[in-house]
């Protein structure tokens, strides 16, 4: 009975704290917005605070996880644009290059592109997107702007196959740049392992080759015209021939990064080709020759002016102290105005005629200062020049 | 209850709590699991009805401080759930998970019922959806979180034996 009473006691209570704190509940929820607030924000900033931190740092912890997702993602995308960017400025070059070959060979051409296989075979042919109707024939050479690419075998009306350099029967007649040399280059057969080579066979014995040594087209046997660049010499091949040499040659074309060609038609083959490929090599080598002049003849006008002015001091303390001989010296019309004015008036013949020695070497010197400065300016301009022109690859 | 029993309540309180505002807002999900509600649920069990509404308006009203448009919808919900789960507490607490998980699920829905329907801030389709599919979800997911927690901290909450 007492129980019962005890539990119905509580269960009053319990009853009366129940409403008590929904009572409680509701007031707050009834509270305007200007009451409620600060009510949150001081209870927030009491005892609230280390909670709310809490959730500040977990909240700021999965931004900064959601971030690194999208950080790696813009890292990614923008490693993919340079990668594209890279490949476009090449390809950019590549078609600069082949504009300006176009615009020295002026006719006679057909541009085309170049499609690479991807089988075996493939590394010695490739397929170019121009045909018989674009004027394409059989034995047509195929150049880029850096040099010999190959040569067409195959043609069909609108597409037609070439042989590269690499191809084991591939032969082009070749010679030094200076005609010294004549010989015929083909694949290297060790290139398998040591990347694409070439080598140029039949050289006479008599004749060497220095390292670097411009190997160009020779003309003869009246299917790749004269001058187009094919490599440079690598080093000499040791051989059981004893009769001729054989020279590794760096390519000036790579198989690999063959993209737009140009495809020589027949008659433009048979004439001739000589300033096409030399014309950028050419300013190259000027520009080269210019610096190396220029410096000399900078460094000897400096050592002119500087024995000019020598020799006009010693005239000048000669003249006064010759007329420091004579009593009361030169008169005033005969003496010198400046150390590096008009040569002093001589005194006798043997001292005339030294100083006409001397103001002409001073003339001398002076014209070649000038000289040089036309030079340097020479100089700056063709820098510019090869800048714009961009120097053949390879070479 | 003893003290033991009774400390290690208090502790089992304050985890749960801490993870209300640590992991929830770590994993940021659309239906989230409601530690609090699990603290509430596993302390009435232990108390009596008016001790349970109690620590439910506490409850309720620090949910709601980071709130202040929701103040004390948040406090009634906890307040009635709290004292409705201490009363139900020798029908569903047994030695079951199961019937723990639907205990939790229950009480989280009962909660959302309450809190949404005081709250006033959905209304028409969007409240159908907040109690009929959200709110289920977030039950599921808190009556899972609340079994795994039974289960690792069985040890903590089981009262000592003589």
């Amino acid at each position: 009975m007492a129980r019962a009473i005890r539990s119905g006691s509580s269960s009053r209570i319990d009853l009366i704290v129940l409403g008590t704190c929904a009572l409680l509940a509701l007031v707050a929820r009834g509270l305007p917005p200007n009451l409620r607030d600060p009510v949150a924000t001081s209870m927030r900033r009491t005892f609230l605070a280390p909670l709310v931190m809490l959730q500040e740092r977990a909240e700021a912890s999965r931004r900064s996880l959601l971030l690194d997702k999208e950080r790696t993602a813009i890292r990614d995308s923008v490693t993919l644009r340079a990668m594209q960017v890279k490949s476009l400025e090449d390809e950019n070059e590549r078609l600069r290059q082949l504009i300006g070959l176009g615009s020295r060979l002026r006719w006679g051409f057909v541009p085309a592109e170049a499609i690479h296989g991807r089988g075996v075979r493939d590394v010695t042919t490739m397929t170019l997107t121009a045909g018989s109707n674009a004027g394409v024939r059989r034995l047509s050479p195929v150049v880029s702007s850096e040099g010999v690419v190959g040569m067409v075998t195959d043609v069909d009306p609108t597409m037609s196959q070439a042989m590269i350099w690499t191809h084991p029967d591939f032969r082009v007649s070749a010679m030094s740049e200076d005609g010294s040399a004549f010989g015929i280059v083909q694949a290297h057969s060790a290139s398998a392992t040591s990347g694409y080579l070439m080598e140029l066979r039949g050289i006479p014995f008599r004749t060497a080759l220095k390292p670097g040594t411009l190997i160009v087209s020779s003309g003869l046997g009246g299917v790749w015209p004269r001058g187009i660049p094919i490599g440079r010499v690598i080093e000499e091949v040791k051989t059981s021939e004893g009769w001729a040499r054989t020279y590794l040659i760096k390519p000036a074309v790579s198989p690999a990064d063959v993209g737009a060609i140009m495809i020589l038609r027949t008659e433009r083959a048979l004439k001739e080709l000589d300033n096409v490929w030399s014309s950028v090599t050419a300013a190259n080598q000027a520009a080269m020759r210019i610096v190396q002049a220029g410096d000399s003849a900078a460094k000897s006008a400096a050592l002119a002016e500087a024995a000019a002015r020598r020799a006009a001091l010693d005239t000048t303390v000669r003249d006064t102290t010759a007329g420091g001989q004579i009593p009361g010296g030169l008169p005033p019309e005969l003496r010198p105005d400046t150390l590096g004015g008009a040569a002093p008036l001589p005194t006798d013949s043997a001292a005339r005629a030294e100083a006409a020695r001397r103001a002409a070497a001073a003339r001398r010197a002076a014209a070649r200062r000038d000289s040089a400065r036309r030079d340097s300016i020479n100089r700056d301009s063709l820098q510019r020049d090869s800048l714009v022109r961009s120097p053949t690859r390879g070479n | 209850m003893t003290l033991g029993g009774t400390l290690r309540a208090v502790v089992t309180f304050v985890i749960l709590v801490l993870l209300h505002y640590t992991l929830r807002p770590l994993l940021g999900w659309r239906a989230p699991m409601d530690f609090l509600l699990l603290a509430l649920l596993l302390a009435s069990i232990r108390v009596r009805p008016a001790v349970a509404a109690l620590i439910g308006l506490a409850l309720g009203l620090v949910a709601d401080s980071l709130t202040p448009e929701s103040l004390g919808a948040g406090a009634i919900a906890m307040t009635v759930v709290g004292y409705v789960a201490s009363w139900l507490k020798a029908v569903f607490f047994a030695d079951n998970i199961a019937l723990n998980a639907f205990f939790f699920f229950l009480g989280k829905w009962m909660f959302d019922l309450i809190y949404f329907v005081v709250e006033q801030r959905l209304g028409g389709i969007e409240l159908v959806q907040q109690l009929l599919l959200w709110s289920p979800l977030s039950a599921a997911a808190t009556a899972t979180a609340g079994v795994l927690l039974l289960l690792i901290m069985r040890p903590m909450l089981e009262p000592a034996r003589a």
